[in-house]
């Protein structure tokens, strides 16, 4: 049980962090793209509650970096630039602003002067879903393949292994390249990005298929499914009703596990200039500006992100062990 | 027909039933090929991606085209894809990786040299992260569910879930923050006055936090993997029939638990030898450490391909040969293999 | 008694001490040696300067060189005839202690120096000029000087007038004839004669060889190569040059290169001490060393801008041939000069001075920058950045506005690319800002960051794209290092590359002007054609310039005569003349 209070929770603040990135519009006092070019790199605003008079606010207030004679006062569920929820409902809320030419960066700001906040609730909706696609592409391709090596077995298997074994050696990043260098300039950005993402996924499969096959393998073997075939089950029924469903718990698990795998992957491509092309952010846009050593040593709040990602894929990996733990239980 | 322990991956191939030379002349002759289709790959690839070492060149005002091309003609690059691919096969066979146009020289040399150092810094990594984990994995198994085991365990997730990238960024402002280590390359400036005894300690020094990285990359999975074989071989019912003997604890846990328990880690081993090239990459590049990984972006960034395939191969090499070792080492320690 | 062995004794001890006079590092001027005097400050001799280089030098082969790193090495190995003060950016003596020039500008006689030694101790005469020059002009040596080294067409003639008189005979008039000589290395005829003869040349002198197989004028010479790590020179004990004081140059005893290849751990390396100079890094890492500066004992120096000016540019090229519809649709807005000048009128120089570059950078108008005094024209316009401008150009072509996103006269949404390098930072951060700024005009900008090979092959062989970000590093201050971009013929004139005939008349105004120039000997009358060129370039804007970077250098304290200039190599251009204290 207390596996499952595990995953329990995990899921609970999985949903919620999730809510957070989808809902990203109204968390964020800015646009991703909004430029404040007075502000490059500008430290995070404090908030203050004390006035320029001394006087104590209930409402907390900033300064401006240029002048600290005027505070202005933080408001709550304003009304500030469009965005859009899930590419469909347009609002105009948000749950906090400063009125101009106040300015609130509670992450600092980066090179252009664009709060780094909003870039990273905005950056996760990008990282995220390239992340989930990849994965299930991944572990899609793996339950094909892996189903058919592990169920036929022989040659098949053998070909299929030796296969995703090339798969795993091959220079992927050099396919990668060639990809993008190939693609006509017409094509937006969101879609060169979603390409890279899929043929990602599309070569990471060979270790989802490994695992799955060896499910397969051993489900293979029980005795119902002998039993069934014994009773004269065609093989599409038996894969599908006996031994697939015995392959989804390392099914979820590998796509828990892929997620934060192909997150960190898009760290890779966008520090290589693959990613998603300016001015729409992503995590791994965030953080390859930490290459640069003026950045490292100077900007301590870039490191931000970074250091949020870390309970993030905490999360991940804790949901996956937990779902582990019962997957064991549940074939043992 | 023993049951196929899951992990053990040479079982699923029929080890037992076809005789062991044969099997091992079949993986071999496997391992030939799949060399061969990641060599046909690569050479492929290049040719799709624009441009060859050459072309930049041509946004130089004070280079003219002609002088270009004579350099193209000179190092090969203008004759048909097959052409050059039977040239390089040929060469390969007597051991000449071809020519690196970017530094000028013959790329075998070249590679050999970042190769040791690639080597160098991973088999220090891997040596650290086995002695830190078979021990921690170890004494985790047993005092599991205590709060050393819990502490441990934390302790690992929370270092898996920090990506590699942060963590050597942050050793790197460490070193240079701190200025208690080296912040780059593999010696010093004066390397070469130093005597014998001084030039070892000057490679360690610059060794230790590129390594220590690694070190601390790559620990979290393998205590994990430590620990889940330990965990589950003394729940195995031999482990409690020997202590319902009243054989001591610690001989139980290291004459009769590790041994089996050891089965998943060789094969663990085998791929860590596979990944000796490729697994220090990022770490290479964030604290210049002179690997092959380096060596690989540069040359995919400038189209120096001869290096780019001949390291490709080179890391296919390794990692098809950890495989094969891999299955060699099982073979030889575990005898439910050899059975029939 | 025995023998009196003292007259042993005094052989013995003269004979000590002849061998170590002979061996005396810095060797006394011999007879009839014409030394040159260089005009810094007298330091002393000895210690070591070390130095970070982005990548490892290719060859040592001054013929077959093209990479600024091997450049950069074969600078301090070897001399040349008539050499560029990067000082005062104007031509000075050499090896050739002076020249006059032929009334018709055509023939140059060069009186070298005599008693100069090869760092071998072999002589320098006559016979080692011609052999030099007849390996550069050589068709199958196929040496990338040969280009530089053809005037009107045909290559000049070497001819040897005396043991140390040389003439060079032009096929025409040429204005920077002076500046032809810079960096092209004087090569030892004993060592390379033979190679050149069996047509081995191209291979000989790679960085593996022999010390001893090596020998140049420069101040040092080879000492030692491990690959992947350094380059180490030692001093030439037979350098033909001395300071003030009449002491032999150079006082450095080595220098040592070391391969360090990205610029942040080069940046890391000089703070820590492991090198002692730094030439030619980005702002912010200016600042991020500003801060240490007074403790760790460097400083910094910012040279205001240099010779780099970085531009956006549009695709002018003739697609009829190249089947790109599309890109053909959109050129007719970008060939609209009313559309280009709106272009430039948006875009936020300033702001990219200060985003991009912390300050460190000078806006400019035209493809002189503030940094090539000589050259600048100052009457250009500098107008300050204008949306309103912009949208009046724009109207006045034809463009109209529909719910905020601009329209062409046939209402297709104005949407292009800009292409950019992904490996370098500030175009792209450039790019970024310039995307924003036409947002603002409503037009809708997409960047492109494409790996730099790829974008090498749309912009030279595909034609295949809208508009592209890109900067060029002027080889040299004077025009005529930029022939191949402003003469429409040109392979390097990138909007609109190797044209038949000039597509435009003000590209054909702009050959005419070229060709003038490079013919006219006289400073006053070029200045006046190059400056109608840069006017040209401001109005019609077949590039839009955008800023300048300045030339950032640091050294440590302990590095004397640190005299960076702001032509290549910057720092090291006066190696012979540094010391370390």
């Amino acid at each position: 049980m207390k596996r499952q209070k595990k995953l329990v929770v995990a899921l609970v603040l999985l949903t919620a962090f999730q809510s957070l990135i989808l809902f990203a519009g109204f968390f964020a006092p800015y646009d991703f793209a909004a430029q404040d070019r007075e502000q490059p790199f500008a430290a995070p605003t404090a908030v203050h509650f004390v006035g320029p008079q001394g006087n104590v606010h209930i409402r907390p207030c900033v300064y401006n970096l240029e002048d600290s004679v005027r505070c202005y006062p933080l408001h709550f569920f304003v009304r500030g630039t469009p965005y859009k929820i899930a590419g469909v409902f347009t609002s105009h809320l948000h749950l906090f602003g400063v009125e101009a030419p106040g300015h609130i960066f509670m992450m600092g700001s980066d090179a252009y002067g664009r709060d780094q906040l909003s870039r990273f609730l905005f950056g996760g909706q990008i990282s995220l879903l390239a992340g989930l696609i990849a994965a299930i592409l991944s572990v899609s391709i793996g339950i094909i393949v892996g189903g058919i090596a592990g169920y036929y077995g022989g040659w098949v298997d053998e070909l299929l292994m030796r296969g995703g074994e090339l798969f795993l050696a091959l220079p992927w990043l050099y396919l990668l390249f060639a990809v993008r260098a190939a693609l006509p300039l017409h094509i937006s950005q969101w879609e060169v990005f979603l390409l890279l993402v899929s043929v990602m996924g599309l070569i990471g499969w060979a270790r989802p298929a490994r695992l799955i096959r060896g499910v397969v393998l051993s489900a293979k073997q029980r005795n119902f499914v002998v039993a069934a075939r014994g009773f004269g089950a065609s093989d599409m029924y038996l894969l599908r009703r006996h031994v697939l469903p015995q392959t989804y718990g390392v099914v979820i698990t590998q796509i828990t596990l892929l997620i934060p795998l192909y997150v960190l992957a898009e760290v890779t491509l966008t520090f290589l200039g693959l990613g998603v092309g300016e001015p729409m952010p992503s995590w791994g846009s965030l953080l390859s500006s930490l290459q640069q050593y003026y950045v490292l040593s100077s900007y301590w709040w870039m490191f931000l992100p970074a250091l949020l990602l870390i309970p993030l894929f905490l999360i991940f990996y804790t949901a996956a062990d937990a779902l582990q733990e019962i997957h064991k239980t549940v074939t043992l | 027909m023993p049951q196929c322990i899951r992990w053990n991956r040479s079982c699923w191939s029929g080890l037992h039933k076809k005789g062991p030379m044969k099997y091992f002349a079949r993986r071999f002759f496997h391992a030939t090929l799949l060399l061969l289709a990641v060599s046909i790959f690569s050479f492929t690839i290049l040719q799709l991606t624009p441009g060859d070492f050459f072309a930049p060149m041509g946004l130089n005002p004070q280079i003219s085209s002609r002088t270009i091309a004579g350099l193209r003609s000179q190092s090969g690059l203008d004759r048909p894809l097959p052409v050059r691919y039977g040239h390089w096969l040929r060469d390969v066979l007597k051991g000449d990786l071809g020519r690196s146009f970017a530094y000028n020289s013959a790329a075998t040399p070249l590679l050999a040299v970042r190769a040791r150092n690639t080597l160098l810094l991973t088999g220090t990594a891997m040596l650290l992260a086995w002695l830190i984990a078979i021990p921690l994995g170890m004494w985790s198994a047993v005092h599991r569910g205590k709060w050393g085991d819990r502490a441990a365990g934390v302790m690992t997730s929370g270092l898996l879930a920090v990506p590699d990238l942060v963590l050597f960024l942050v050793l790197l402002l460490l070193a240079v923050r701190t200025g208690w280590f080296p912040t780059g390359g593999m010696v010093s400036a004066w390397f070469s006055d130093l005597n014998a005894w001084n030039k070892v300690k000057d490679v360690a020094e610059h060794l230790f936090l590129p390594a220590l990285g690694l070190a601390i990359a790559t620990l979290p999975t393998m205590l994990r993997h430590v620990r889940s074989a330990m965990i589950e071989v003394l729940e195995a019912p031999f482990i409690q029939a020997a202590r319902a003997h009243g054989i001591a604890e610690r001989r139980v846990l290291f004459r009769y638990a590790l041994p089996v328990a050891a089965n998943p880690l060789i094969s663990l081993f085998g791929f860590s030898v596979g990944t000796l090239l490729s697994a220090s990459l990022l770490v290479e590049v964030i604290l210049s450490w002179p690997g092959i990984g380096p060596l690989l972006v540069d040359a995919i960034m400038a189209k120096d391909v001869y290096v780019v395939i001949g390291t490709v191969m080179l890391s296919s090499l390794f990692l098809v040969a950890g495989n094969l070792f891999a299955d060699v080492l099982l073979f030889a320690t575990d005898p439910r293999i050899r059975v029939e | 008694m025995g023998k009196n062995y003292s007259w042993v004794k005094c052989l013995v001890l003269a004979t000590i001490i002849a061998s170590t006079c002979s061996s005396a590092p810095a060797l006394s001027s011999q007879a009839g040696e014409e030394r040159m005097i260089a005009d810094g400050a007298p330091g002393h001799a000895g210690g070591r300067l070390v130095v970070a280089l982005r990548s490892e030098p290719k060859t040592l082969n001054p013929a077959m060189a093209v990479d600024e790193t091997s450049r950069d090495v074969i600078r301090c190995l070897t001399a040349d005839l008539i050499h560029i003060n990067r000082g005062s950016l104007k031509t000075e003596p050499s090896l050739a202690k002076s020249w006059n020039v032929s009334r018709d500008g055509r023939q140059y006689t060069l009186e070298l120096r005599r008693g100069l030694r090869f760092s071998d101790g072999e002589p320098f005469t006559a016979d080692d000029v011609i052999f030099s020059f007849q390996v550069y002009l050589d068709e199958k040596v196929d040496s990338s000087q040969r280009d530089l080294l053809v005037v009107g067409g045909k290559p000049i003639v070497v001819v040897k007038v005396d043991a140390y008189t040389v003439r060079f005979e032009l096929a025409q008039p040429y204005a920077a004839a002076e500046r032809l000589f810079d960096g092209v290395a004087i090569l030892p005829r004993h060592l390379l004669e033979s190679s050149y003869r069996n047509g081995s040349f191209s291979q000989v002198w790679s960085l593996s060889m022999a010390p001893n197989q090596f020998a140049g004028l420069g101040p040092f010479r080879l000492k030692e190569y491990v690959p992947g790590q350094r380059v180490v020179l030692e001093r030439n004990p037979y350098y033909w040059k001395a300071d003030r004081a009449g002491n032999q140059l150079p006082y450095l005893n080595e220098v040592v290169f070391l391969f360090v290849p990205s610029e942040d751990a080069q940046v890391i390396r000089f703070e820590s001490g492991d090198t002692d100079v730094l030439s030619r890094f980005s702002a912010e890492n200016f600042a991020v060393l500003q801060k240490q500066q007074s403790v760790k004992g460097y400083h910094l120096d910012d040279l205001g801008s240099g010779l780099e000016y970085n531009f956006l540019f549009f695709n002018l090229n003739d697609l009829a041939s190249k089947g790109l519809p599309e890109i053909a649709k959109k050129q007719v807005w970008f060939q609209d000069v009313r559309f280009r000048q709106a272009v430039s009128a948006a875009i936020d120089r300033d702001g990219i001075v200060r985003l991009v570059y912390s300050g460190r950078a000078a806006p400019i108008w035209d493809q002189v920058t503030p940094g090539n005094k000589l050259w600048l024209n100052e009457k250009i316009a500098h107008p300050a950045r204008s949306l309103d401008r912009a949208r009046q150009l724009l109207q006045s072509a034809g463009f109209s506005w529909s719910s905020g996103a601009l329209v062409d006269s046939h209402g297709n949404p104005v949407e292009f690319s800009i292409l950019t390098s992904s490996s370098n930072a500030q175009r792209m951060r450039m790019a970024t800002i310039i995307q924003d700024d036409l947002s603002q005009l409503g037009m809708s900008v997409q960047v492109v960051p494409l790996e730099f090979h790829a974008m090498v092959d749309r912009l030279q062989n595909s034609y295949n794209y809208e508009a592209a970000v890109m900067g060029l590093v002027s080889g040299d201050a004077d025009p005529t290092s930029e022939m191949n971009v402003w003469l429409s013929s040109g392979e390097t004139h990138l909007w609109h590359p190797n044209q038949d005939k000039p597509a435009t008349p003000w590209e054909s105004e702009m050959d005419g002007l070229m060709q003038q120039q490079l013919v006219t000997l006289d400073y006053a009358q070029r200045k006046h054609l190059y400056d109608r060129v840069q006017e040209i370039v401001a109005e019609k804007l077949p590039v839009i310039c955008l800023v300048s970077p300045n030339i950032l250098v640091a050294a440590a304290n302990r590095v004397g005569n640190f005299r960076p200039g702001i032509l290549v190599p910057y720092a090291l251009w006066n190696i012979e003349q540094l010391y370390v204290q």
